[in-house]
């Protein structure tokens, strides 16, 4: 790719960095500041001075996610400079937003996903022997207005888990699977989500001992890094969290309380069809269709789209070869970014612009506007429906398409 | 692939230029002051004959709306909260909100049909609920006088104190330039602030 294309992609990223604030960005630098301070238990740490903190939010995140802001805040506070603090501590949403520093301090804070954002697109380059394709997926990671959305302008961490994973499919392509195994524990330890991938690495063991090894080396990855901080705070922030109650959340009732919870019940059958049934068994095929399952049938948030990102390329790819595919999965995607903008939540839309002005908070959000002349509700549940019925499509031919994805 | 990268530039700069100046033509009435800040402890009840009388001066023409925040503790008053606002002890303007429609703590707005030569006008206004009983408390709270929003004084149970409830004033804008270009100075009065560059 040529090198104006490449400055392009930042220019762009670092357009929508500046101007687009989510103040989940801020919430979480306000948290992990305290690393700097010698904290090293975030969770324990927050819990017991709610008190005396501007800002009484839990730290959702696993550790590693702490650590990696905590510590990137550290190196970069002397150009960040002495009002940062004082405007991380600040808890009016009026005066941060206002504060003339803060184009500065959102881009100096969205740098590592840049970092993060190009190194996905060199190991999309890399994972393609064919190196048109893979040019291919590095021009599609870079240029495509869905990522920098999901990722710059709602400020997402989910790019540090959602780098290793990819690194892990990769490392899995290259028959390395114990380090695969390792990369999804290291990702688990910033977000749980790459769990989800283990039963399916650990079915590629040649071997018992090879699998028990590939589903061991994930969650023990996983524990060590979370062990140190154990305790009922870390447990409230972040196992009792959006993704375990929704991705759990009961589809239906089949009577005496009890019901059938529908993501669950698909991702058994794809596990029992990958071990019982498929034998040639391609991870990449199964992490995108579980991926879908989870958008398909769960009340997501924005930032959890990132997840599936990196895979689309494959899609695209796929659907390159086979050009009648690009343009559904184009239109789904559209389908699955408007959903959560339809939510009862300025900052999922309006509130992304107040930097630009304040006043921004006169006007009625989306779900606001429809409410006058259709049910919100009744409208995002048929967009929902819309993407997974197309989304089951997808999986479906992704899952035929034997000798175009490896 | 050109395509992509021409969609990806256009859906960047409709994100970044485009959206802010719509959102900004969308923008019907615009504040004239932040909402001052206030401690939450002070406040005071209003039910029955209880009503809080403030007075303020105009910080534009055309005020058309005014704005405060509101506590109506477990969601209990379900009746008429009214609005009245005088000039020279004349009633000009009548606006009420329903208890129903007033979630504790929340932000509200009177509005009104705007008064075109507001500006620099001393006016008062009532809030009372005088259908509520004393367990249907509406509560408001108090600060002290704030030249930025006009805050001056307050009566509260015959009691006359500077100070008032945390109010912002809203005016109707001319036109929509007007709008757009208040937008467009405010933004990048902060964007080309020195220190706001790397």
């Amino acid at each position: 790719m040529k090198i104006k294309l490449l400055i392009l992609a930042v220019v762009l990223r670092l357009l929508v960095s500046a101007f687009i604030f989510h103040p989940d960005i801020k919430t979480f630098n306000f948290q992990s500041q305290f690393l700097k301070r010698g904290v090293l238990n975030i969770y324990t740490y927050l819990e017991t001075n709610k008190s005396n903190l501007s800002i009484k939010d839990e730290f959702v995140y696993f550790p590693l996610t702490y650590f990696t802001l905590g510590g990137y805040q550290a190196i970069v506070s002397p150009f960040l400079g002495n009002e940062f603090v004082t405007w991380l501590n600040n808890a009016d949403s009026n005066a941060f937003t206002l504060d003339p520093n803060i184009f500065k301090y959102l881009i100096i804070l969205k740098l590592p996903y840049l970092i993060c954002d190009f190194a996905i697109a060199f190991l999309l380059l890399k994972y393609f022997d064919d190196k048109k394709l893979g040019k291919k997926a590095f021009t599609l990671w870079l240029f495509n207005p869905f990522t920098i959305y999901y990722i710059y302008a709602f400020g997402n961490v989910d790019i540090f888990p959602v780098a290793i994973t990819l690194l892990s499919l990769i490392l899995v392509k290259s028959n390395k699977l114990k380090l695969a195994a390792l990369s999804l524990g290291i990702a688990a330890g910033f977000k749980l989500y790459p769990l989800l991938f283990v039963p399916f690495l650990l079915l590629k063991g040649k071997d018992i001992k090879e699998k028990f090894l590939l589903g061991f080396i994930p969650f023990l990855t996983f524990g060590l890094i979370s062990l140190p901080f154990i305790s009922q705070a870390f447990i409230k922030s972040t196992l009792i969290s959006g993704l375990t109650t929704r991705i759990f959340n009961p589809g239906f009732d089949v009577g005496f309380g009890e019901s059938i919870i529908v993501g669950l019940s698909l991702f058994a059958a794809l596990f029992y069809a990958a071990w019982l049934i498929d034998k040639k068994l391609n991870v990449f095929k199964y992490w995108l269709a579980i991926l879908l399952i989870i958008f398909s049938f769960s009340h997501f948030h924005i930032a959890w789209l990132l997840w599936i990102a990196p895979l689309a390329p494959f899609v695209v790819i796929l659907s390159i070869k086979k050009s009648y595919l690009s343009y559904p999965l184009f239109y789904l995607a559209i389908i699955v970014t408007i959903i959560p903008l339809l939510y009862q939540d300025r900052s999922m839309s309006i509130s992304l612009y107040r930097i630009y002005s304040i006043w921004f908070d006169l006007i009625p959000t989306p779900f606001t506007l429809i409410q006058k002349f259709f049910d919100p509700y009744n409208l995002q549940s048929i967009l929902h429906s819309l993407f997974a019925g197309g989304a089951g499509v997808i999986v479906y031919r992704v899952f035929k398409s034997e000798k175009l994805i490896r | 692939m050109k395509k992509m990268i021409w969609l990806t530039i256009i859906t960047v700069l409709f994100l970044v230029l485009i959206a802010p100046l719509v959102l900004s033509l969308a923008l019907k009435i615009i504040p004239s002051n932040v909402q001052p800040s206030y401690d939450s402890n002070v406040r005071v009840s209003l039910y029955k004959d209880r009503e809080l009388t403030q007075e303020f001066i105009a910080n534009n023409n055309n005020l058309t709306s005014i704005g405060t925040s509101i506590r109506n503790p477990n969601l209990k008053n379900k009746k008429d909260v009214i609005f009245n606002l005088y000039e020279n002890n004349i009633l000009i303007r009548t606006s009420k909100l329903n208890g129903l429609n007033l979630e504790d703590g929340s932000f509200v707005r009177y509005d009104f049909p705007p008064i075109h030569d507001s500006l620099g006008k001393k006016y008062t206004f009532t809030i009372s609920s005088p259908d509520a009983g004393a367990e249907e408390t509406i509560e408001l709270f108090i600060r002290d006088a704030d030249s930025s929003s006009g805050i001056v004084e307050y009566m509260y149970l015959g009691e006359i104190k500077a100070g008032g409830i945390p109010m912002v004033q809203y005016y109707l804008p001319i036109n929509k330039a007007e709008v757009l270009k208040s937008v467009l100075s405010n933004f990048s009065a902060r964007f080309l602030f020195h220190r706001s560059q790397i």
